[in-house]
């Protein structure tokens, strides 16, 4: 004979958001930020090639938080549905929108129906131009997109963060004063954080179709000055 | 489109190809009885400090469609592809190869080697000429990074791939290009030299081969030339490409339309 224990979903529920916050805390956040002419993306990693921040497609950059396996399975999925979009239609019709969407259906559908909620926070940024303008997605773990106007944070340290990052800039900045606001919002009034110990990435029109580009520890200590 | 998922076992990595396949946006051609000459000349040649190369501009039916088709592209910034055969799939080939590197390299956060992307392109041009009659045949040259040399790679019609250390043609005019760099190709050849004498290989196809277009004053439409060393993908400008084209031209009709005993 069989046992049935009822759970009521509003149980469910908090036991699957613990769960994933718990999973997600374990991790270092990442602050993304528009800035006078793009977007940066400021990550604390210690690993030169497990990256958290990855280029999609000519004007969309992707960041994740958490489970590397987890959300490095959906940048991988983002960049095949860009370039297949792209090849399909045209280079231009490839919308951040969209596939924030696509992860936010994707990430909410294993926070119910999966056996085990993913225990991520995604970031889908956009800079923006004639047709579309410089956008901040973020897909939290139970599949909440958010469309932040000028900031986001993910990652466990979320609210203390976004707190002394919102404090430090309170307009759009130049890339040397958003990059070194967010660091220090990162690292928090105890301690610092070495360059080396920091994955950068940008989104910045520089003549080129693909505006990524990744900072390297030169690039970014000549920037600070 | 939806999110392209995959388990593990039957995730397509990095390659576009394997990824367009699999989500029905390459489909295998259907053979027919259209056959359409790969009417084209496409030269690369090597030199001290990388490759040029040199593509004609017209595309022929059976009269000419059209004078100005551009036949070499950059694939990325450090690899040219030219295409000879029917144009939908040439087309269709650069922009599968174009957005293959590009997608390796973001998958994987690296570039791809161009002796990699030499080997990528085989299968395709397999698959494609193996099942239809639509064949399309194309040559790649590049600045390989690892090596800090230039490259040519040319492919036979079953989708084998060669490297060439001196030069390679493709397209209907080769024969004609492919004897006059036989005789004027030397393994020290600089910058300049390859050039003229891949334009002069250039001029003496579109002079013997109909389907091969050669300089066209009359709408100042010049073969394109291409450079591909240290610094990547470079296209000379119509006022270089027109100058050097006016050279021969004013050479051959003085010396009577031959080429007066000289290669020139």
């Amino acid at each position: 004979m069989s046992n049935f224990f009822y759970v009521a979903p509003e149980q469910l529920i908090k036991d699957r958001a613990e769960f994933a916050q718990k999973g997600i805390a374990r991790g270092r956040s990442i602050i993304a930020a528009i800035y006078d002419v793009g977007v940066v993306m400021v990550a604390e990693n210690p690993s030169a090639s497990l990256n958290k921040i990855s280029e999609i497609y000519d004007r969309i950059a992707f960041a994740g938080v958490g489970k590397y396996n987890e959300f490095d399975r959906l940048r991988e999925a983002g960049i095949r549905w860009a370039d297949g979009t792209g090849f399909t239609y045209a280079r231009e019709d490839v919308d951040a929108r969209a596939l924030a969407n696509f992860y936010a259906q994707h990430v909410g559908d294993m926070f119910t129906e999966g056996p085990k909620p993913l225990e991520i926070e995604i970031l889908v940024a956009q800079l923006g131009n004639q047709f579309r303008s410089t956008k901040l997605y973020r897909v939290a773990y139970e599949g909440t997109i958010s469309d932040e106007p000028n900031f986001a944070v993910l990652g466990g340290d979320a609210e203390t963060i976004k707190g002394r990052f919102a404090a430090s800039e309170t307009t759009t900045q130049t890339l040397k004063t958003t990059l070194q606001n967010a660091i220090n919002a990162l690292a928090g009034p105890d301690r610092t954080i070495a360059v080396a110990d920091l994955e950068i990435g940008i989104l910045e029109d520089r003549g080129n179709r693909r505006t990524f580009a990744r900072l390297s520890d030169g690039e970014v200590s000549e920037i600070l000055g | 489109m939806g999110l392209p998922l995959f388990s593990a076992h039957d995730d397509p990595g990095p390659s576009f190809f394997r990824f367009a396949e699999s989500a029905g946006l390459s489909k295998p051609s259907a053979a027919d009885d259209l056959k359409l000459a790969h009417a084209t000349t496409v030269i690369a040649v090597r030199y001290v400090g990388g490759v040029v190369m040199v593509g004609d501009r017209q595309a022929t039916s059976h009269y000419i469609a059209s004078r100005d088709v551009r036949k070499i592209e950059p694939a990325d910034r450090y690899t040219a592809i030219a295409v000879s055969g029917t144009a939908a799939r040439g087309i269709e080939f650069i922009r599968m190869a174009q957005l293959s590197f590009e997608h390796y390299e973001k998958m994987t956060d690296m570039s791809l080697s161009l002796e990699g992307k030499a080997n990528y392109l085989s299968p395709i041009i397999q698959r494609n000429n193996l099942t239809s009659p639509l064949v399309v045949l194309p040559l790649l040259a590049g600045w390989d990074l690892g090596h800090q040399v230039g490259r040519i790679f040319e492919y036979d019609g079953a989708g084998g791939c060669y490297e060439r250390f001196d030069f390679a043609t493709i397209g209907s005019g080769s024969p004609f290009a492919e004897n006059t760099l036989r005789l004027g190709f030397r393994s020290d050849l600089n910058l300049d030299e390859a050039i003229d004498l891949g334009a002069l290989a250039l001029y003496e196809a579109g002079d013997n081969d109909p389907s091969t277009g050669g300089p066209d004053f009359v709408r100042n439409i010049f073969p394109m030339i291409v450079t591909i060393d240290a610094t990547g993908f470079n296209e000379l400008s119509q006022a270089d490409t027109g100058a050097r084209f006016a050279a021969i031209s004013e050479r051959r009709t003085s010396s009577g339309g031959f080429a007066g005993g000289t290669l020139r």
